[in-house]
């Protein structure tokens, strides 16, 4: 028999059934919900998050720790960091495009809402307190674990405090948080407590690794970023009458060999290599060519430690930078190519700086000891001739700070160094920091070193409108 | 309130209501509508029998039939837009049906008698909120609309709309100001009874700014009305996340009759004729090259430089690429829109169904320069179709409504919309160099300047379009709509209704660069970005109302519902660089990249409404509704919003004498509550994974990334407002008057982290407090209404006033260099280092700067300094049309006001900042103003850009059209048709008055709070014709 319904008589039964299908239409909307309790309907997953119960274990304090480490990279040459913005503040880059924050940077007028900085600043801290976080967790869940491993974050915490008290006036604050979200919130401090901060960390980082083996070649690595760093931050404590921390530097370091490195890693899927990005690519930065009259000659010195190039040029072409203008249309770009490409690795601690740390040690009391020192990093270099002796101890501080200026070149030393040529060997700030006419136009300002954020004022430990407690160098 | 009490409730009424019903003797109530002048049927005019649950709408031919009456004696009402409202008092026999025919009188005015609320249609005179109300089939026929911004705009006082101003650009809408400092201020959707998504910012690539919103996707050739519910008092019922307003749409519905068919078409001429801006170049000699002007470097002189004899101006160029053939960028565009709609049925089924195809290709064109330079290169790969035409929307749209009544007292609906749009924009705005508007309006000031590699650049800064046009980015949209609804009424004192509906969006956003294409080194390497997105937005809503006289004066509507409504957001995006040559797919590049991403929120809802009505004068409404939501933080469950409103329509009272002039006179005030809901994930904290390289390899790793907030509840926003509404000299004029003044507490504050703590940049805390209050008037006046001729005006208007009232312990937020939050001061204030003073002391022409303030010709103050409201405050439009030969012609034009604020001029900012190209650096005949701007921004050592922000008052003829209803008998003679009707209208003729000194007031490419018009295109004049056939 052949069946079918047609919508005619379909709308009929219906019709006909009209009680049956009001229920059915009620009971529709309200028996799916009315089975459940409004937490049931309310309640969500969201696979993107990571509960922090999650990391309550071995495998979760490890992948805490390799979050420090990317945060780290972050901090320094896989984000727009202090080693960028402290190069643009003081002669190693200029600007090249018009982001008013970078402007301000570059022409030492910077105001503490600056947003550019407040990256950085914070980028610095979440490094710090991911390694905190690690270390906690660590003690707890992975006690076996390569003592190396806890000892790198200690590493991490003593680079970040060092690194900020080179860059920031005083008034740094050092707070964390806890699992659940709650801050705790540090009060501001001056950046020689900052320096004695650091060297604690590195000191406990240091009395982890007493016993490694040669042959643990991560351990030894960590190490030795530990020792360069402790000497880095001695160097820093040192003041114009007293040397005695340059020596105690030396000590730290000189275990380490001139080749080490320790090395921030990029590729295109974790983090680019932000000064192949930010100057060869954006062209956003251009190497600076005697800022300010007190700059350096970073572009024309012809130095192989300091390698360049002009945007558009056969070399440049040759590592794709096509382009002869910066991002604002000016020209030249001088595009460095100590890291030609996204992936180049840097270095933010090497063994160089170890005995440039030697080398100024021993200045004061052995000048040739000290050019000794120089002139044997330089062999290293093909087309570097020896230098010869200076003179005068002016000149040859000159001189001395200048190596350094090519060897650490955007390793984020050069903020730290003219600091120093003012804090403990009595220049002036004119004499050492860019002055006169901004490229730009305009004149330059004063600042020797930066202002801590202004969203810092949500931190209730501090003195609200107070930035700094001072801003010497 | 227990909302599992309320269901019970409900599923109980369901079950009790039949047997109910048939114990009940009941009658019909059947009749026709007609003109009481022309005695032609009012199709559409709604009846209902009052203090009852019972009405229905007329057919084509005016008819209706409403059955299920209990016997007695009844009120009868007939309510047509257009139509004064009549009554009957019929008596009703079991088993019988009585007569009522109305003859209804036709009134000038426009407003509808009708408005849809949270619980259903109500007689707009029962409402204590003014509720706005576009009649969108109207407009769509008469004038040039092809999208929803251009139907919203100027519309509705209080609601301000910032239209695209690219093909395919999303739309911003601001309901009563700006409420929310962190989350959204968009209103909500809700189309035939569901919720949808009206997302602005709608995409995962970035062309510099531009974006399509939600919105965009919906046809406006299917909308009969659109009903804007203004704030919280009358959104209370729409819960959580209705605090913004909400736009209620109603599409098209089939009417009882014989088919009607109707072909419509339309042909769209696009052109760009906006004033861009010309470029200056100061010429200098020098021995070097570094100090020597040629067309391939950028060597100037500058005003400030020859102030100081730095250098001299050989000669002063100029050159507006805008305005040279050879060089623009912008073409006529053409659009072009065919669709056919069928309506009808019986009074058991009604249909409509739609379809459009409708295609837009943008102004954006190749240069003719750039051809020739392509022509005379063969070996140079052309560009493509797609990359010659980089601005491109193509859509197909297709509506299936259907209501079907399954029983005298049971109605069902289903309704189902479809889009499939492929949407494709270049990359402009602020798209960096590689953007056309960097590159159009960054240029030298001369026409012949040279590249690196010798090529002339024509204007263009550094890259033309055979480079800037091949980044190909394209949006595809599959997105379905569908509703079913039911409205069962047991008893004529009951009504049940359900509805479950659900909004898919199926979005894949994409971005190709080929291998060889497009600017940059690591583009030319080639890139592939796919994202594919889904959205899901679930709503089930039942309630059921009862209706009593609970005495012969008064009686008595009690509606409870339920509500819960979830939306789903899915992502999968994927991404690959270094593509092989020849490649197109993201799997085919060297380095690859994933992501997925799943945000989901919930909201279960539950009210209860009682609604007096005393002798018809007086009514009140009292209601409250709870909510509970899943992003709310794990201390906070549940939020209740109340509400109370009262309408009074005193010209009926005994006491009120009212002159011959008054027809009514309606006063009513409302307060009540609603919400915004935090994001998603807001109060949890928690880690997020991250990829680190190093000791051999890349490593997976988390970082605790946000605090969370256990404490979070929603934004709840409490608003008062009163008005008065009258009608005048024989209905032909209507007013409405009314203020507001809307309180938002609990403002989520994205409160910074001292960036010490190590953690996220801020976390969300209730702490805020925000108030927006305002005026909103309409007047509408049929000032002429004769058979030759008529006219009508139409002004509406509003004025907001906006201030940040609390921002808790929470300091200024800084929200960028020229954006703050600062109590006492509205949100999104514009803030810079104001400029004080300027004066050219020295009387060479040239305004200098010095670092000794006893030299400098600038004085800027020492502190940042609120410059002014970043969005509208004020708002007029003003509607003329004019009826000619028994209405056949109509002609029509509205032109609107917005003002009270300033817009950042961001791309003179940056032309004076960085580009080096405009008047007041270069040019030494520019005002000592422009110079004064310039040198503060460049010189001085607060680089404010204060100067930028531009009083941006305007007016501008937003529409003209002149369209022609042909006598039906010539459709007839035509083409055997029912009707036929042809328009002409343009659109954005033009500003007739502005102060601001950039490109428009309303170039902005980006949809958020507060944007700059920085390297923005300004939206294009559209010329259309419309032909509308009827068979």
């Amino acid at each position: 028999m052949t069946s079918y319904i047609t919508t005619r008589s379909l709308l009929t039964r219906l019709r006909r059934n009209a009680g049956l299908a009001s229920l059915a239409t009620a009971a529709l909307f309200a028996v799916p919900m009315g089975g459940c309790s409004p937490d049931e309907l309310l309640s969500v997953t969201d696979p993107d998050l990571i509960n922090p119960q999650d990391v309550q274990s071995a495998a979760g304090a490890n992948a805490v720790r390799i979050g420090a480490l990317n945060r780290l990279n972050i901090a320094t040459s896989g984000g727009e960091s202090l080693l960028l913005l402290g190069g643009l503040f003081t002669d190693e880059w200029i600007n090249g495009d018009s982001f008013i924050a970078r402007q301000q940077i570059d022409r030492r007028i910077i105001p503490p809402e600056n947003d550019f900085l407040l990256t950085a600043n914070r980028a610095l801290h979440r490094a710090r307190v991911s390694a905190r976080q690690a270390i906690d967790l660590m003690t707890e869940f992975t006690p076996t674990a390569p003592r190396w491993q806890v000892a790198e974050m200690h590493f991490i915490q003593a680079y970040v405090v060092n690194i900020m008290a080179e860059h920031y006036c005083d008034g740094l604050i050092f707070s964390d948080v806890e699992d659940d979200g709650t801050p705790v919130y540090g009060s501001p401090i001056t950046t020689a407590a900052a320096h004695e901060r650091a060297l604690g960390h590195a000191n406990t980082g240091l009395a982890l690794l007493d016993s490694v083996a040669t042959t643990d070649t991560a351990g030894v690595r960590v190490r030795n970023a530990l020792r360069v760093l402790k000497g880095r931050i001695l160097n820093n404590q040192a003041t114009s009458t007293d040397a005695s921390k340059r020596t105690q530097a030396a000590a730290a370091v000189a275990l380490v060999a001139t080749t080490f490195r320790y090395e921030e890693q990029h590729s295109q899927t974790t983090n680019s290599n932000q000064f192949w990005n930010l100057n060869n690519n954006a062209r956003r930065y251009s190497v600076g060519s005697s800022e300010g009259g007190n700059g350096l000659n970073f572009a024309t010195a012809n130095d192989p430690r300091v390698p360049v190039c002009l945007g558009g040029d056969a070399t440049c072409r040759a590592i794709g930078v096509t382009l002869a203008t910066r991002d604002d249309g000016t020209i030249p770009v001088i595009v460095q190519r100590i890291w030609p490409a996204r992936e180049s690795r840097v270095a933010i601690l090497t063994g160089i700086e170890a005995r440039l740390l030697e080398a100024e040690a021993l200045l004061p009391a052995n000048p040739a000891g000290s050019l000794v020192i120089l002139n044997t990093l330089r062999l290293t270099v093909t087309g570097l001739a020896p230098l010869a002796d200076a003179g005068t101890p002016a000149a040859r501080i000159d001189q001395l700070f200048r190596e350094r200026a090519f060897w650490l070149f955007g390793r984020g030393t050069r903020t730290g160094d003219l600091r120093r040529l003012i804090r403990q060997y009595g220049r002036t700030e004119d004499a050492v920091f860019p002055t006169g006419e901004w490229h730009k136009g305009g004149p330059y300002g004063d600042d020797v070193n930066m202002p801590v954020p202004q969203a810092e004022q949500n931190n209730p430990n501090v003195t609200p409108g107070q930035v700094c407690i001072n801003r010497n160098a | 309130m227990d909302l599992r009490y309320v269901l019970r409730s409900l599923v109980l009424a369901a079950l009790v209501a039949p047997a109910a019903a048939a114990q009940a003797q009941q009658g019909t109530v059947a009749g026709r509508v007609t003109d009481a002048s022309s005695g032609q049927p009012v199709g559409g005019a709604l009846v209902n029998i009052a203090g009852t649950a019972l009405g229905t709408h007329t057919n084509a031919e005016g008819q209706f039939t409403i059955r299920g009456l209990t016997a007695g004696t009844v009120v009868v009402r007939s309510l047509r837009v257009g139509y004064a409202e009549q009554r009957q008092t019929v008596t009703v026999t079991a088993g019988q049906t009585t007569t009522a025919d109305f003859q209804m009188r036709a009134m000038a005015v426009m407003l509808s008698p009708v408005v849809t609320t949270a619980t259903g249609d109500q007689r707009r005179v029962e409402v204590g909120n003014s509720i706005a109300q576009i009649n969108a089939a109207d407009i769509v026929k008469q004038s040039a609309v092809s999208t929803m911004g251009d139907l919203l705009t100027a519309k509705a006082a209080g609601v301000m709309v910032i239209p695209g101003t690219q093909t395919g650009a999303g739309i911003r809408i601001r309901v009563r100001g700006t409420s929310s400092m962190s989350l959204t201020n968009n209103p909500i959707y809700i189309i035939d009874g569901i919720r949808v998504e009206g997302a602005t910012g709608s995409s995962t690539v970035s062309v510099g700014g531009t974006t399509p919103s939600r919105v965009g996707d919906l046809n406006p050739e299917e909308i009969e009305t659109i009903e804007v519910v203004r704030g919280p008092s009358a959104a209370t019922l729409y819960g959580t996340d209705a605090a913004n307003g909400v736009i209620v749409i109603t599409t098209k519905k089939g009417i009882a009759g014989k088919t009607q068919w109707t072909y419509y078409t339309e042909q769209t001429a696009i052109r760009d004729q906006n004033d861009y801006p010309t470029a200056f170049r100061g010429w200098r000699t020098g021995a070097t090259g570094t100090t020597n002007s040629t067309a391939s470097n950028a060597v100037q002189c500058f005003l400030f430089q020859v102030a100081t004899n730095t250098c001299q101006q050989d000669s002063v160029t100029s050159y507006n690429l805008f305005k040279d053939s050879e060089a623009t960028p912008f073409g006529t565009g053409y659009r072009q829109q065919h669709g056919l709609q069928l309506r009808g049925g019986t009074e058991q089924v009604r249909f409509f169904l739609h379809g459009e195809w409708e295609n837009e290709d943008g102004v954006t064109k190749v240069p003719e320069f750039e051809k020739a330079y392509l022509a005379a290169r063969p070996f140079r790969t052309p560009l493509s179709g797609s990359q010659s035409n980089p601005n491109e929307l193509t859509r197909i749209t297709g509506r299936a409504n259907l209501n079907v009544a399954l029983a005298d007292n049971l109605d069902v609906a289903v309704t189902a919309g479809y889009t499939s749009q492929d949407l494709s924009l270049p990359r402009s705005d602020d798209s960096g160099t590689a953007g056309i508007a960097a590159n159009v309006m960054g240029g030298p000031g001369f026409k012949y300047n040279l590249n690196a590699a010798g090529d002339t650049l024509y204007g263009w800064r550094e890259f033309t379009p055979r480079d800037v046009y091949q980044a190909e980015t394209l949006q595809g949209i599959e997105r379905l709509i569908t509703s079913a609804s039911s409205n069962w009424r047991p008893m004529d004192w009951l009504s049940v209704r359900g509805n479950f509906g659900v909004d898919y969006i199926g979005r894949t956003d994409t971005q190709l660069c080929r291998f060889g294409n497009c600017t940059s080194t690591t583009d030319r390497e080639g890139f592939k970005i796919d994202n594919r997105s889904s959205f899901f937005v679930y709503t089930v809503d039942a309630g059921a109302t009862a209706s009593r006289d609970l005495t012969e004066r008064i009686g008595s509507e009690t509606t409870v519902g339920l509500q819960y409504y979830r939306n789903v957001f899915n992502r999968n995006g994927a991404q690959s660089e270094k593509l092989a040559p020849g490649a197109v797919s993201v799997s085919a590049g060297s380095v690859q990249r994933g992501e997925e991403l799943t945000s989901e929120s919930r909201t279960l809802g539950a009210f209860i409404e009682e609604r007096l009505s005393m002798s018809d004068k007086l009514f009140i409404t009292a209601a409250v509704r709870s909510d509970r939501n899943s992003a709310f933080g794990r201390d906070f469950k549940t939020v209740f919003y109340p509400k109370l409103a009262v309408s009074w329509v005193v010209s009926e009272e005994s006491f009120f004498s009212a002159p011959g002039w008054l027809n009514q006179l309606r006063l009513r005030t409302a307060y009540g509550a609603s919400g915004v809901q935090p994001g998603t994930t807001d109060a949890v904290p928690a880690y997020s994974p991250t990829i680190a390289l190093g000791e051999g390899a890349e490593m997976p790793g988390v970082v605790f990334s946000a605090v969370g907030n256990k404490a979070l509840k929603p934004e709840r926003s409490a608003e008062l407002e009163a008005g008065i509404d009258g009608t005048f000299w024989d209905n032909r004029i209507s007013t409405e008057l009314t203020y507001y003044n809307k309180h938002s507490k609990d403002a989520l504050v994205s409160k910074i982290i001292a960036p010490s703590v190590g953690a996220a940049a801020s976390r969300f805390e209730n702490v805020g407090e925000v108030r927006n209050w305002g005026w909103e008037a309409m007047v509408d006046a049929q000032v002429i209404q004769r058979e030759s001729f008529g006219w009508n005006i139409n002004i509406n208007g509003s004025m907001n006033s906006n201030e940040l009232i609390n921002l808790g312990d929470t300091l200024p937020i800084v929200s960028s260099s020229t954006l703050r939050q600062v109590e006492g001061y509205p949100l999104n204030g514009w803030w810079a280092r104001r400029l004080v003073d300027f004066d050219d002391r020295d009387g060479d022409g040239i305004i200098e700067y010095n670092a000794d303030s006893t030299l400098s010709e600038i004085t800027v103050s020492a502190r940042p300094q609120y410059q002014g409201y970043s969005a509208p405050r004020n708002e007029v439009a003003l509607s003329n049309a004019f009826d000619f030969w028994k209405s056949r012609f109509r002609l029509a034009a509205m032109v609107d006001y917005k003002g009270g604020h300033k817009v950042y001029n961001n791309t003179e900012r940056i032309r004076c900042a960085s580009r080096n190209n405009c008047a007041g650096l270069v040019n030494p005949n520019a005002s000592l103003y422009d110079q004064a701007r310039t040198v503060m921004v460049r010189q001085h050592p607060s680089a404010s850009a204060a100067g930028f922000f531009e009083s941006a008052d305007f007016i501008r003829l937003r529409e003209m059209s002149l369209s022609f209803n042909a006598p039906d008998d010539w459709a007839g003679r035509v083409f055997r048709g029912r009707s036929l009707t042809a328009t002409l209208a343009a659109r954005n003729l033009g500003i007739l008055w502005t102060k601001f000194s950039g490109v428009d007031p309303e170039a902005f490419a980006t949809t958020g709070d507060a944007p700059s018009s920085f390297q923005a295109f300004a939206p294009p004049t559209y010329y259309t014709f419309r032909l509308t056939l009827g068979f």
